[in-house]
């Protein structure tokens, strides 16, 4: 690989929610012409576009790159990346691979997906079912909600950790989402809501899971030689480490059920290739879609002792400038999770966290932020980090 | 429900038939072309045990259309006699009388049903043993 560093120019979002009358294609365009405006670069800056979506296939047509594009007035090469509900971070790390092999020198990362149309009893938990064994564990009867619930069982039991711990998560995430104009929910909810609500799995309650929305986030990844070339800005964020890991589909497969073996490789592989480890990071964006999840993931990246994520919420230690932030703008739960679209929010949260622009939701002296993206119940882990650096040759 | 996926499945799921690598001796399930432990060829066809215990469970209220007719209903992770794990419904015993490590037995039953005229999916669910419905 070549030496050159890669760097973030650029970055745009749409809000997540429900947009009945936009298509895949026109929210991918919404956020990659957004991205290409605001990066100031001339359009033939771009040599191709990374496209991270699990379904892109509402109106019956997957092909989102050329539906955007036709709206972005481009014609790019592009490639569309599938790894469940992690594609945006799995795109993300693709193009940075391109921009590291030499092949292209910019590229624009696209994030999307459209799942309102498929937010009804029987179908959304089918395409849910396709994130964990279709046949051997959706087909028996399992959902993802269930198997969460399994896991989250086994680590209460183990860990003796508390239902109440395991609310606090949604209710921090709700909290921070209030300053995030981008995010589906900016309501509080009080922890009687969680804990109150009907279960929809033992013991996971009928508000505890992230929803599934509609949004794209776009970004513009460069080498340092493109920088040098085109821009005035000598300051960056630029991306120091990325991993990914990997494991058996289904959960009845593996050995432990209170950790995520693939979000633990994917984190040493990051925390290796940046010289960092997890003491360093300031701020980190996870996987919250269930709150067992964001506990999995603070004990998985090395932020917490194994088993102590529940104390560690319950104690404040995630909230914003405590210990280690945890889920500045919201996480899954109160952003909202389009799936694709999602891997590329966390890592723009990481950016305005490192540029000191999260507003309401800034944490102090960030120099080190960190994203983790997971497919189904972990069958796939992305971790990616970031810094403010210098730009140079 | 697509007909060729019930057809290729159907000795998986009436019978729980797996594999047995004759070069590592690994027994797994489902039915694979190579051994999932070694990679190996060289496999025969081999029944997965009858009986095993509960490893942990949840409940279902939510999933797709053709097995919605069950809700609520008990799901499981369940470590087989021959130590095989499988995912599987634990049906006829009340969700509150389930336990962890609660011996089961595999059974046949309909898994799910299209429409009221449509494809009826078969396969394996688990039943305590020793218990009876109150």
């Amino acid at each position: 690989m070549s030496n050159k560093d890669v760097f973030i120019l650029g970055h745009s979002l749409t809000k997540f929610g429900e947009f009945y009358d936009k298509n895949t294609g026109n929210l991918a365009a919404q956020a990659l012409v957004e991205v290409i405006k605001s990066s100031q670069l001339p359009k033939d800056s771009i040599q191709s576009i990374y496209f991270g979506s699990m379904l892109t296939n509402t109106n019956g047509q997957p092909s989102v790159g050329h539906l955007s594009m036709f709206e972005s007035n481009l014609q790019l090469p592009f490639f569309r990346i599938e790894a469940g509900t992690a594609s945006g971070a799995a795109a993300f790390q693709q193009a940075y691979l391109a921009i590291k092999s030499g092949l292209f020198e910019c590229i624009a990362v696209v994030g999307v997906e459209n799942l309102s149309d498929y937010v009804k009893t029987g179908t959304i938990e089918r395409i849910l079912g396709t994130t964990i064994d279709y046949s051997w564990e959706f087909e028996m009867g399992a959902t993802l909600s269930s198997l969460y619930a399994i896991m989250t069982k086994e680590h209460m039991e183990k860990y003796n950790t508390t239902l109440e711990q395991l609310a606090r998560i949604p209710v921090k995430n709700h909290k921070n989402g209030t300053h995030n104009k981008y995010a589906q929910f900016q309501k509080e909810l009080s922890l009687d809501r969680f804990l109150n609500a009907k279960r929809i799995a033992d013991p996971i309650g009928k508000f505890d899971p992230a929803t599934q929305c509609d949004g794209s986030g776009a970004l513009i990844i460069a080498s340092s030689d493109f920088v040098l070339k085109n821009l005035k800005e000598k300051l960056l964020p630029k991306v120091i480490g990325i991993g990914q890991g990997s494991d058996y589909l289904a959960l009845h497969h593996r050995e432990n059920l209170t950790t995520l073996k693939a979000t633990k490789i994917a984190a040493k592989k990051a925390y290796t290739m940046s010289g960092i480890n997890s003491k360093d990071i300031n701020v980190a964006e996870v996987h919250d879609s269930y709150p067992i999840g964001e506990i999995l993931a603070i004990e998985d990246l090395g932020f917490f002792e194994r088993g102590e994520g529940g104390i560690a919420t319950e104690t404040g230690q995630t909230e914003i400038n405590a210990k280690i932030s945890i889920n500045t703008s919201g996480g899954l739960k109160a952003r909202g999770d389009p799936f694709g679209a999602t891997g590329i929010a966390q890592i723009i949260e990481i950016i305005k966290q490192l540029q000191g622009k999260a507003d309401k939701r800034q944490v102090d002296d960030v120099v080190y932020g960190l994203t983790q993206n997971v497919s189904g119940t972990g069958a796939s882990s992305y971790v990616n980090i970031f810094t403010q650096a210098e730009v140079k040759a | 429900m697509e007909p060729p996926k019930i057809w290729r499945e159907k000795r998986q799921r009436y019978l729980g038939i797996g594999i047995e690598c004759k070069d590592c001796s690994a027994k797994t399930f489902p039915y694979s072309t190579h051994c999932p432990k070694c990679g190996g060829e060289n496999i025969t066809e081999y029944q997965i045990s009858e009986k095993g215990k509960i490893v942990q469970f949840s409940q279902v209220y939510q999933t797709a259309k053709e097995m919605m007719s069950n809700v609520p209903y008990a799901v499981g992770i369940i470590e087989l006699e021959d130590g095989i794990k499988v995912t599987g419904q634990i049906v006829d015993i009340d969700y509150s009388e389930i336990k962890k490590d609660m011996l089961v037995r595999r059974v046949l039953r309909i898994i799910g049903k299209d429409s009221k005229e449509g494809l009826i999916r078969y396969g394996f669910k688990f039943v305590p043993i020793n218990y009876s419905l109150k």
